[in-house]
């Protein structure tokens, strides 16, 4: 092996591992489970070592590696011929299982209330508000377009302040008419 | 966005003053802080061993293949 060759797996196996938490953390969106996410991301980590070659230096692995990701998780749905919109009754199974994978207490809620959320809204609004992608990025990842991914977004802020009933605090104001807004504008 | 510096600039449009960071001018400011609190957790868990274990065999599979093809 050439030394430049040595230096490009070292590089790729350093970007892979810099972008393992941020992909994980999406996985366990993805699936609401902790060892679903693992198994997720192992499945990912062979496929994009696999397929390295076809990954362009230079370019951004993490919306890569998203991408695989992301494909992977709905094939492997499609396979267990599982409804991808049934996301009630994902909810049901996931927390029936291990409850104490749930994470911090006080998070426990907001995790319930994305995980009610469909799952096209879920990665939407993970992907721009969490997972730090822009909206064009997130559209290349889910191939869709950008408008598509931004109302994606909207509906599950909105989604998300009924389920979490947000109120009192400083919540209200004037978010309040925004989200009411937002709904008209989206009919969700 | 910090990590956002090797990408291709032509892939912005003009929704870039405005739209880039949701979090910081979307009003639904509680929704998005609890996201990224949910979410910022789990990458604070760090990466489990197992990954780690798997990298380091793939790499040395790749290795070993490597070496037996340069004979």
């Amino acid at each position: 092996m050439s030394q430049e060759e040595e230096i490009d797996d070292r590089g790729f196996k350093r970007d892979l591992l810099s972008s393992l938490p941020n992909l994980r953390a999406f996985a366990v969106s993805l699936t609401g489970r902790h060892d679903k996410a693992d198994d997720l991301v192992q499945d990912t980590i062979m496929k994009a070592w696999a397929n390295q070659s076809s990954f362009t230096a230079g370019t951004n692995m993490r919306a890569w590696l998203f991408t695989i990701l992301r494909n992977e998780f709905y094939s492997q749905m499609r396979k267990r011929g599982r409804e991808v919109q049934d996301s009630d009754g994902l909810f049901s199974e996931r927390f029936s299982v291990h409850p104490e994978q749930y994470g911090r207490l006080d998070l426990q809620d907001f995790r319930k209330a994305l995980d009610k959320l469909p799952d096209d809204q879920r990665e939407a609004i993970v992907l721009v508000g969490a997972a730090g992608f822009a909206y064009e990025e997130a559209a290349a990842i889910c191939g869709c377009a950008v408008g598509t991914i931004k109302s994606r977004v909207s509906r599950a802020r909105t989604r998300l302040q009924e389920l979490l009933g947000v109120s009192g605090e400083s919540d209200y104001g004037p978010d309040a008419g925004d989200a009411a807004i937002t709904a008209r504008a989206f009919g969700s | 966005m910090s990590d956002e510096e090797n990408r291709n600039p032509n892939d912005m449009t003009v929704l870039q003053s405005s739209e880039v960071k949701p979090g910081a001018v979307q009003p639904n400011a509680s929704i998005s802080r609890k996201l990224r609190e949910f979410y910022d957790a789990v990458q604070e868990e760090g990466i489990p061993d197992r990954f780690l274990d798997l990298l380091e065999r793939l790499e040395q599979a790749e290795k070993n293949a490597k070496s037996v093809n340069a004979k």
